[in-house]
């Protein structure tokens, strides 16, 4: 069954190109443009998946995933932008997006990444990718309480080789793994980020912000 | 080393000048040097002929003639002093023989040519003095003498060599810096121009774009392609210059970033040609690029999908690679490492150590 998705932003333009690209490989059942309409048309539609922009006029991103996760815990969340800071992607994914891809993305890939984040997947982007391993930097760790707080070696690696742009098939192939060892270690890269309660997310937000 | 000039002195002479010319040549007193003279005259009448031979020489500049004449004065001055005969024809012979050789090679070095003869002279001369009855200090002193004038051009001409190499050296890496520039701004831009050649617009745009770099970087210092000042930045642009020009998409992904210093400048335009590379030969639309910045060093990877290619098949012409890329970041204490295969892609990476780290 194709996967029912809404599609969140604020181009009216960037809307029609996604719809045309995406072609028949979805189906599209609502269209919003801001925080405002989005809420209530998720609620409503009940998507598999939504395709949300980081920055929308009246608001974040995060600010449509925080007012309807709640509601409908079913619904899974694509952040797409163009290009933004990095504080911003992080701040949705820690909302509770299932991962981030910018808006270069074909047609075809984008197809993909939805389908994996329908089936509970993670989907990062290179950009995302090199978010994260800056955000979890070795030697930044202060407290170091919890194994939340810390990538593991295989998880970065495996970052790292996203960040380059490898695909998880190619990631599995020259590390050994199989590819749902790939996805498992990137899955828990997101919970990590998700749940994580470290003050390095925040001072690292904190110093992004004032760079 | 330049010898001071001899000049005759018009104005202080008393003979023909010469005293005085050496006194302002040597800037010393001139009464000085007339009383050498004097001296010297004393020795068999050795005095007068150095300043016939000096006053010839400053004259006509006859070396040959001068030095003819101050070896006969020398050999005067000595038989004056108590040398026996044979004792002074031998050290005519050294002196004779070290002027011959130096004259003629001036130097012992391997690949320059030595006079034989003058060797042969002097050896003949040193053969004829120690056995001659000289006083016991003489004959070592002649053939130490000898050594120094030998030796000691030869040791000044290797140390004029050594600098001459490390400035030739230096030349040639900024001759290589330049030419990489060159090859990635000017080069580029004029293959495209070709290709573009029935869009004037485009050609206009191209043209003007890159007379805007080279200002750039001819008067205002800048890194060609971009005045950033962080690796992201720099990256952002060249990333995005590639894009422009070539039509394909650049998805940049980084990791931390760092002010540009000299060393991360290399990285970034090696970079950027990797872009540039990639997107002219490797077939595909998109490129990756990471960056990732350390404490202690900065990596960069770029990486297509595309057609590969076998490093032997590279034409030798072709400068891209060797020179932008691999030479360029060995010049900036970094490596660059490229991994392709024909149908498999490539990726280039970058590294280079972090000032201070190093």
């Amino acid at each position: 069954m194709k996967p029912r998705i809404v599609l969140v932003d604020d181009h009216a333009l960037f809307l029609a190109g996604v719809r045309a690209e995406l072609g028949d490989a979805v189906e599209v059942v609502g269209t919003a443009g801001t925080v405002a309409d989005a809420v209530p048309l998720i609620k409503e539609a009940d998507p598999d998946v939504v395709l949300l922009d980081v920055h929308l006029p009246d608001g974040g991103g995060d600010a449509v995933i925080n007012a309807v996760a709640l509601e409908r815990p079913a619904v899974r969340f694509l952040a797409l932008s163009v290009s933004d800071a990095a504080e911003d992607v992080i701040a949705v994914i820690r909302a509770g997006a299932r991962g981030y891809v910018t808006k270069t993305i074909s047609g075809e890939e984008l197809a993909q990444a939805i389908e994996r984040v329908r089936s509970g997947d993670a989907v990062f982007s290179p950009r995302l990718a090199g978010f994260v391993l800056d955000a979890f930097r070795a030697g930044e760790r202060v407290g170091g309480d919890s194994e939340l707080d810390e990538l593991t070696a295989r998880e970065r690696e495996v970052l790292q080789l996203i960040a380059r742009g490898y695909m998880y098939k190619e990631i599995a192939a020259r590390l050994h793994l199989s590819v749902k060892t790939v996805e498992s270690h990137v899955s828990s890269v997101l919970r990590k980020l998700q749940l994580s309660s470290r003050h390095e997310l925040t001072r690292w937000a904190t110093r992004h912000r004032l760079v | 080393m330049a010898l001071p000039r001899l000049a005759l002195d018009g104005e202080r002479r008393v003979v023909a000048g010469v005293c005085g010319g050496i006194a302002r040549a040597l800037g010393a007193d001139v009464t000085l040097v007339r009383v050498v003279f004097a001296v010297l005259a004393l020795g068999g009448g050795a005095g007068i002929l150095v300043y016939l031979a000096l006053w010839a020489y400053a004259r006509a500049r006859r070396a040959w003639f001068a030095v003819l004449l101050a070896v006969v004065a020398s050999a005067l001055v000595l038989s004056a002093v108590g040398l026996s005969g044979s004792g002074v024809l031998g050290l005519v012979l050294v002196a004779a023989g070290l002027w011959l050789a130096l004259r003629r090679g001036g130097s012992l070095r391997p690949d320059t040519r030595v006079s034989y003869w003058g060797l042969a002279l002097a050896a003949v001369g040193v053969a004829i003095a120690v056995p001659g009855g000289t006083p016991t200090l003489l004959a070592p002193g002649a053939i130490g003498a000898a050594l120094v004038l030998l030796v000691g051009p030869w040791l000044w001409r290797l140390v004029l060599d050594r600098d001459a190499e490390r400035s030739a050296r230096v030349r040639s890496e900024e001759r290589a810096e330049v030419a990489a520039r060159v090859h990635d701004s000017v080069l580029q831009t004029l293959a495209l121009i070709q290709r573009h050649a029935q869009e004037p617009q485009r050609v206009a745009a191209l043209a003007r774009r890159q007379e805007r770099e080279l200002r750039g970087w001819l008067y205002g210092d800048l890194p060609i392609g971009n005045g950033a000042a962080s690796v992201v930045a720099a990256l952002s642009a060249a990333a995005a210059d590639v894009e422009e020009v070539h039509g394909v998409r650049v998805e940049l992904a980084t990791a931390g970033d760092c002010p540009v210093d000299e060393r991360v400048e290399a990285a970034v335009l090696a970079a950027r040609e990797a872009m540039t590379n990639a997107a002219k030969f490797a077939g595909v639309g998109e490129i990756d690029v990471y960056a990732e910045v350390t404490e202690d060093a900065v990596a960069v990877f770029v990486r297509d999908r595309g057609s590969g290619f076998d490093r032997a098949g590279v034409p030798p012409g072709r400068r891209g690679l060797v020179d932008s890329v691999e030479r360029r970041l060995e010049r900036a204490g970094g490596c660059a490492t490229i991994t392709s295969a024909p149908g498999e892609g490539t990726e280039v990476e970058l590294r280079v150590p972090r000032d201070g780290s190093s």
